[in-house]
């Protein structure tokens, strides 16, 4: 369960404090699959790193089921963000030097999984998304929409509870993220958490509850059509 | 995440860009080389140099002691070495064989040619030229009969014979020695290695026509050849004592000591190398200055890579860990490319010059932990820097 209390966040620059998330009270059961949205620089991305562990909240706090993760160190930090987390980004992230399967596998080497686990459980992961005969492309031999599900076999790998893309269809033509959306369906299936940001109305309909973020702050959010109190 | 892992991903990325990498690594592998060879010269040299002046027989040698020499000025008087002394150091046990030289410079001539300040030997035995690691390379060293003969020939150093005789025969002319005529009956080798520098303009008599071309029989050294280097001690002190008692003498004979000798030698040659060395450790830094800039340019040029990996469980250790390892194998492998490069140079100059270079053991092994300490030092800032970046940001970078 994702559970924010009163979370600021602000920026500084220079002698300037930019506040870019006011106040954001927010519960994300488990295996709700909430698409967040709002216009650019509202804050949707900040909100999601946070809820990634990539950063902190100026104040508030931040509980991880139930782990009050806001004031953790780096250290732990990154121990949730490598088994408790998925992240899929606009920009697929993929190590270009490295082939799909050497991508897909770089959450469990720092998880400390032998090599040979890591191959079996890669290829798995790989054949999930459909692209089992593609382990051995480099990302640059690869079209968008599959560079897009390497990265979503690479954040499935370490089997989290949890989800998190920003704007996962972003940089993709309409089939391509059709394809990806199937996916993420099927992953809310699965019974994991799922949480993505987008700016198309028909994607955020897919999931279950829309979140409508403004000026740092949730001014909708809908569940199954209904709107959430509090 | 294993060391090995880590050594594949740094291979890795050194291959990713090879051209880079070899570019980056010249300053090490020329830094290792330079110190690799150097001491192989040094410690090659120091060898031969302690062997060239120490012999290789077992000689204990008697000369007049430092304070002696002072209070006579130099001059060594004629009693010095008697033949009753003689005498005395064979019956010591131990001694197979004694060995008397005498020196002098005199005036010499040839015909026209006169050449001053040569340095004329008389011994007993042939056995100082041995010592000394001279070789006859034309005519023949003396007979027994000849060191009983009051007018036996010379033999003569190779650079003398070429001053003299030039392209001529010298063997079975007459030289004079002052105003005593001696025939040339044999020219010695000129000196290999290093040492060739200090060819000097030598004559080489038995004792006798020694005595008799100077008018005086005065022995200034007696060399002892004893049977085992065990005894070399004993042998040496029983001969200063005998000679002392004979004399009626105290602290007037004193044994040369070849191993002071030789620790002397080890000690300037160390120093040498030491002061060389640290040149080429100068190089070996501008190297590391160089593996730091490009380890700096890498954390930059990656730095969306370390924001993936952080994004993906990496902890900051994880990332400096990386660079770090990335630097050093960049370092070792130069160091390895520097030490065969510097050991093949060495071989070349055992092989293509008088000079023995010798690349032990311990300086390979110390080069390549000194790559290792370098890697360390100069990917230390950039490794850190790389493990300071915000993820967020990295992520953002283009
Ligand atoms: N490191 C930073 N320093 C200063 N300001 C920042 C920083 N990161 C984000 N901001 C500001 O925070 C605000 C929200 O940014 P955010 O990336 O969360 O927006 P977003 O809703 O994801 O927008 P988009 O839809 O364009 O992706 C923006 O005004 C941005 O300029
Ligand atoms: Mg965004």
């Amino acid at each position: 369960m994702i559970q924010l209390e009163e979370v600021d966040k602000a920026y500084q620059m220079g002698s300037m404090t930019i506040p870019v998330l006011k106040g954001i009270n927010l519960i994300i059961n488990e295996g709700e699959y909430v698409a967040i949205m709002g216009p650019s620089g509202s804050g949707k991305s900040t909100l999601m790193n946070l809820i990634g562990c990539l950063d902190r909240p100026t104040s508030g706090h931040y509980y991880l089921n139930g782990e009050d993760v806001s004031k953790a160190d780096e250290r732990k930090l990154a121990a949730v963000r490598n088994r408790q987390i998925g992240f899929v980004f606009q920009q697929f992230q993929l190590l270009p030097r490295m082939t799909a399967q050497k991508n897909v596998e770089l959450p469990l080497v720092y998880a400390g999984v032998s090599q040979k686990e890591r191959t079996k459980r890669a290829i798995e992961a790989l054949e999930k998304v459909g692209l089992g005969d593609r382990k051995d492309h480099r990302p640059t031999e690869l079209s968008g929409g599959q560079q897009q599900r390497v990265a979503i076999a690479r954040a499935l790998i370490n089997n989290p509870s949890i989800i998190l893309a920003d704007e996962p269809t972003g940089a993709l033509d309409t089939s391509s993220g059709q394809r990806i959306m199937d996916i993420f369906d099927q992953l809310h299936q699965e019974g994991r958490t799922v949480v993505l940001i987008t700016h198309d109305p028909e994607i955020a309909a897919r999931a279950h509850r829309q979140i409508l973020l403004r000026d740092g702050q949730i001014v909708e959010d809908q569940n199954q059509g209904k709107e959430v109190s509090g | 995440m294993s060391l090995w892992e880590n050594v594949k991903m740094a291979l890795d990325a050194i291959w990713a860009h090879k051209l880079r990498s070899i570019l980056t690594m010249v300053g090490i592998v020329i830094g290792v080389a330079a110190v690799i060879i150097i001491v192989a010269i040094g410690q090659g040299g120091e060898a031969e140099l302690t062997s060239a002046l120490t012999g290789d027989g077992n000689n204990v040698i008697i000369q007049p002691s430092s304070k002696f020499f002072m209070e006579n000025n130099g001059v060594i008087p004629p009693d010095f070495i008697t033949d009753l002394d003689l005498q005395g150091l064979r019956q010591i046990k131990g001694v197979e064989n004694v060995i008397t030289l005498s020196y002098e410079t005199k005036s010499l001539s040839f015909r026209e040619e006169e050449v001053d300040d040569v340095f004329i030997y008389g011994m007993n035995d042939n056995a100082v030229l041995e010592s000394s690691g001279l070789k006859v390379a034309e005519g023949r060293a003396f007979r027994p009969a000849d060191f009983q003969s009051g007018n036996a020939g010379a033999l003569i150093s190779h650079k003398l014979k070429e001053k003299l005789f030039g392209e001529e025969d010298p063997l079975g002319q007459i030289i004079r020695i002052g105003n005593q005529p001696v025939v040339v009956t044999g020219v010695l080798e000129p000196p290999v290695g290093f040492l060739a520098s200090l060819q000097e303009m030598e004559v080489y008599l038995p004792q006798r026509t020694w005595s008799n071309v100077f008018g005086k029989s005065e022995i200034m050294q007696v060399m002892l050849e004893v049977d085992q280097p065990e005894n070399m001690i004993e042998v040496g002190e029983k001969a200063v004592n005998l000679l002392h008692h004979n004399h009626n003498a105290t602290d007037r004979y004193e044994v040369l000591n070849l191993q002071q000798i030789g620790d002397m030698i080890s000690g300037i040659t160390r120093v040498m190398t030491v002061v060389i060395g640290s040149i080429g450790g100068i190089s070996l830094l501008v190297g590391g200055i160089g593996v730091m800039n490009i380890m700096l340019v890498s954390v930059t040029e990656r730095t969306r890579e370390i924001g993936i990996r952080m994004s993906l469980g990496a902890t900051r250790t994880h990332i400096l860990v990386q660079f770090l390892i990335e630097s050093i194998t960049l370092s070792v492998i130069g160091g390895l490319v520097g030490i065969l490069l510097g050991s093949g140079v060495a071989a070349l100059i055992t092989l293509l010059s008088p000079w023995n270079a010798v690349v032990s053991w311990p300086v390979a092994l110390g080069g390549v932990l000194f790559s290792m300490l370098f890697g360390v030092i100069f990917g230390l800032l950039p490794a850190n820097k790389a493990a300071r970046l915000n993820p967020i940001e990295c992520l953002r970078h283009e």
